[in-house]
């Protein structure tokens, strides 16, 4: 299988994240100019800012993420600050969810789960698979977790 | 089974004790007098010695063939079956009080979930070491072709002979205390020690700059030995009259000095080794080694630092202990490139400067004399810092283990066996991209990675990473190959490759089956060339019949939605889930995990007394 992008869409799931942390992150600020303590600039600056940040980073984000289904392993590739690659061999698969947050669901995506006995990456999930694409992901990879069938090794 | 019935009375006491004293003070100081508190406390006593009887009388646990069951409950009951082949650990532990009564708790830990599985309070030590023993001999006999099998089979009651692999001389369990400095309590200890000092200042109202800076280098030299006493007296207690032993395919340990513990490490199910020194151990050639399984770390429940499972040792016993349980050969680790010496020079020099900038503003606000500039002093350490650090990093990559190597202050060498690789992962963040460097992960399911503490090759080159990566991945899709068909890999290892072939053949010749089983076999354990190399030549080996399935992935973009019909024809018609169905017993037999050749087991379960119990539980892990 070749190295797979996410859909488009997932950039608005995102977006919409970065703008709810960024509207918590304003907040105190928001505060300090009710209270008087800051001037009438500093929340929209704030808010302003680190909207753009959360923007960037969830294009950058979407650019950078792919995965792929090998022979024997799922490779995933993801992070802007911190690239991380991660290599979970099929076998290592302990159960796959398909899941859709309230957010996902408004745009009609879904996302994928897989759950491994390790303790570092244990779950690692895929998002922006459309509601299909997820479940058969989530098939797929049942299938070739079973057809790799080895121990628990634990 | 039942518990002891000494434990009624004690548990009562331990559940209620705390209550009953404060309830005794409380109602005979408000003025309803002795009579009064002394029966409220009867109350309470009664009360709970009337639930324990009933705890008692709930309370039941039993070996069956292959699980251990567990039912109990006073209100709310529960019945818990924990099959033997699941078990990681079993611990014993007996605190000073426990032992003045006769009475022992024993802990039976798997690795799902956080706490402990199966907990049974309290019974006789003749009782727990029995449960110990007992559940030991059972999951030796559930996977055949153990080395205790051997013993089982003659019909040892006791199980297989116990050997003594270490116990610890006074003076290395002296070192343990003198070594085991942490640096945890220090920051602890300062936490505490800030909170007084307002309170003192206010006290020393005209001291001068320099006798406040004497006070302060006084107060670091008690805190650290403070700190240092305390972390010894720990150590001491914990580890007095360490032993561990091997008794068949598992590790046993003793320890304590107050609280004694016992506990079994089935070798089979250790995830990674960790021997780590510290400069003091290095220059005394000491080492410790610990042992880390999925359920946890021995001894780590809640306790302070005691998970080694050797606490100290000469560095060259510790590794052959070590190559006792893996044998992973004599490491020769490959350092990062040297140019990361410089990343770690300017990361040290960055906190040296902040240290200065912090020394500085507090020596302007508190408008003191003191030597704020001393910190630049560590400017000097900088350049031996950095080359200490990545003269201590590596990788090495041995037959069937990783070992990496990590620290200076804290060294730790990881072994990390291929076979129990969980995922890789492969990180790189803003910095080590820009010096074009990688670290890379092989994550396990030991608890010990919670804490940050996986083997990890840090710093290397991105190429090197990528590499790593992929042999990881590799190396581990060979480990399970090599355990799914134990015969070639027994032969192999065995005997002369010459006499191998030979074999072989001679296997094929005997058994009718033979050239079948084997091309299944392979189909569904090994890779996609592979399978290519079996589709081509399929009328040859397949009877008609087998169903085929066929391996490759599909090329499907995920991100799209599915068209109706390519679903429903792979999960029906192309692709059957449960394709594998048709030569299920062959995986299943294939797919257990006795190393040893099976021939070799079936010919000695005709004498062994655990037969069905043996084939029962293969049977069932594998399903």
């Amino acid at each position: 299988m070749t190295t797979q992008r996410l859909h488009p869409r997932v950039r608005i799931v995102w977006i919409l994240r970065a703008v709810l942390a960024a509207a918590i992150l304003t907040a105190p600020v928001a505060g300090g100019y009710y209270f008087g303590y800051l001037p009438e600039w500093a929340p929209v600056a704030t808010g302003g800012v680190l909207v753009a940040l959360g923007v960037v980073h969830a294009i950058l984000r979407y650019r950078q993420w792919s995965y792929e289904i090998r022979e024997d392993a799922l490779y995933l590739d993801r992070g802007v600050i911190t690239q991380v690659r991660t290599t979970v061999p099929l076998v290592r698969i302990q159960h796959v969810d398909s899941r859709r947050g309230p957010v996902e669901r408004g745009v009609g995506l879904a996302s994928c789960v897989v759950y491994t006995a390790g303790s570092r990456g244990a779950d690692v999930r895929i998002p922006g698979l459309t509601p299909d694409g997820a479940s058969d992901l989530r098939e797929e990879l049942k299938r070739l977790a079973i057809r790799a069938d080895g121990e628990d090794a634990v | 089974m039942k518990l002891a019935p000494q434990s009624v009375p004690y548990r009562a006491l331990q559940k209620v004790a705390g209550i009953v004293v404060v309830l005794f003070f409380v109602v005979n100081d408000s003025g309803w007098g002795f009579p009064a508190a002394a029966g409220a406390v009867g109350a309470v006593l009664l009360v709970a010695g009337g639930y324990e009887i009933a705890y008692y009388r709930r309370f039941e646990y039993e070996l069956t063939e292959d699980t251990l069951d567990i039912r109990s409950g006073v209100i709310s009951r529960r019945e818990r079956e924990i099959p033997y082949r699941r078990i990681q650990n079993v611990d014993v532990s007996r605190s000073v009080i426990q032992r003045a009564i006769g009475v022992a708790a024993v802990d039976l830990e798997t690795a799902g979930g956080s706490s402990t599985e199966g907990s049974i309070r309290f019974v006789t030590p003749e009782e727990a070491t029995r449960l110990q023993r007992e559940v030991q001999r059972r999951k030796s006999a559930g996977s055949t072709g153990s080395a205790s099998d051997e013993n089982d089979a003659v019909g040892d009651p006791t199980g297989p002979v116990e050997e003594d692999l270490f116990a610890i001389s006074p003076r290395e369990l002296a070192l343990v205390g003198a070594l085991s400095f942490d640096g945890r309590l220090i920051g602890l200890l300062a936490f505490a020690g800030t909170g007084s000092v307002p309170v003192l200042s206010g006290y020393l109202p005209e001291t001068s700059a320099l006798a406040l800076s004497a006070a302060a280098v006084v107060a670091a030299g008690a805190l650290f030995l403070v700190s240092w006493a305390i972390g010894a007296a720990v150590s001491f207690s914990n580890y007095y009259g360490f032993r561990l032993s091997r008794a068949g395919d598992e590790l046993r340990y003793e320890r304590g000095l107050f609280r004694r513990y016992s506990g079994s490490i089935p070798t089979e199910k250790v995830q990674t080794l960790t021997v780590s020194d510290n400069p003091a151990k290095r220059a005394l050639g000491y080492a410790t080694l610990s042992i880390e399984t999925a359920g946890y770390a021995p001894g780590q429940g809640g306790e302070y630092g005691s998970e080694a499972a050797i606490p100290i040792a000469r560095s060259g016993r510790v590794y052959e202990l070590a190559h006792e349980i893996e044998s992973f050969g004599e490491p020769s680790f490959r350092r990062p490139p040297r140019r990361i010496r410089w990343r770690y020079a300017v990361r040290y020099v960055l906190v040296v400067a902040v240290l200065l900038g912090v020394a500085f503003a507090v020596d302007w606000y508190v408008a003191a004399e003191i030597p704020w500039y001393a910190p630049a002093a560590l400017f000097l350490a900088v350049p031996p810092a950095a080359h200490l650090k990545w003269k201590h990093r590596g990788y090495w990559l041995g037959d069937d283990h990783l070992v990496t190597r990590n620290g200076f202050w804290s060294r730790s060498v990881r072994v990390v066996p291929y076979y129990r690789v969980q995922n890789v992962i492969d990180s790189r963040s803003v910095f080590q991209r820009r010096w074009g460097v990688a670290t890379v992960i092989a994550d396990t399911a030991g608890t010990g990675s919670l804490v940050g503490s996986d083997a990890a090759a840090v710093d290397f080159d991105i190429d090197e990473a990528t590499d790593l990566r992929a042999e990881l991945g590799e190396r581990l899709q060979r480990a399970l190959r090599d355990r799914r068909e134990p015969e070639a890999s027994f032969e192999w290892l065995e005997g002369e490759p010459a006499a191998r072939d030979e074999a072989d053949a001679k296997g094929d010749d005997a058994d009718p089956a033979g050239p079948d089983r084997v091309a299944e076999g392979r189909d569904a354990s090994e890779n996609l060339e592979r399978d290519e190399d079996s589709e081509r030549d399929e009328d040859l080996d397949v009877p008609d019949g087998v169903v085929r399935p066929d391996f490759s992935t599909s090329e499907r973009d995920y991100s799209e939605p599915a068209e109706r019909v390519d679903t429903g024809e792979y999960a029906v018609d192309r692709f059957p889930s449960d394709a594998n169905v048709a030569h299920r017993p062959e995986t299943e037999r294939d797919g257990s995990d006795d190393r040893n050749d099976s021939d070799d087991s079936s010919e000695r379960s005709d004498g062994g007394p655990n037969d069905p119990a043996r084939d029962d539980v293969s049977d069932r892990s594998n399903r």
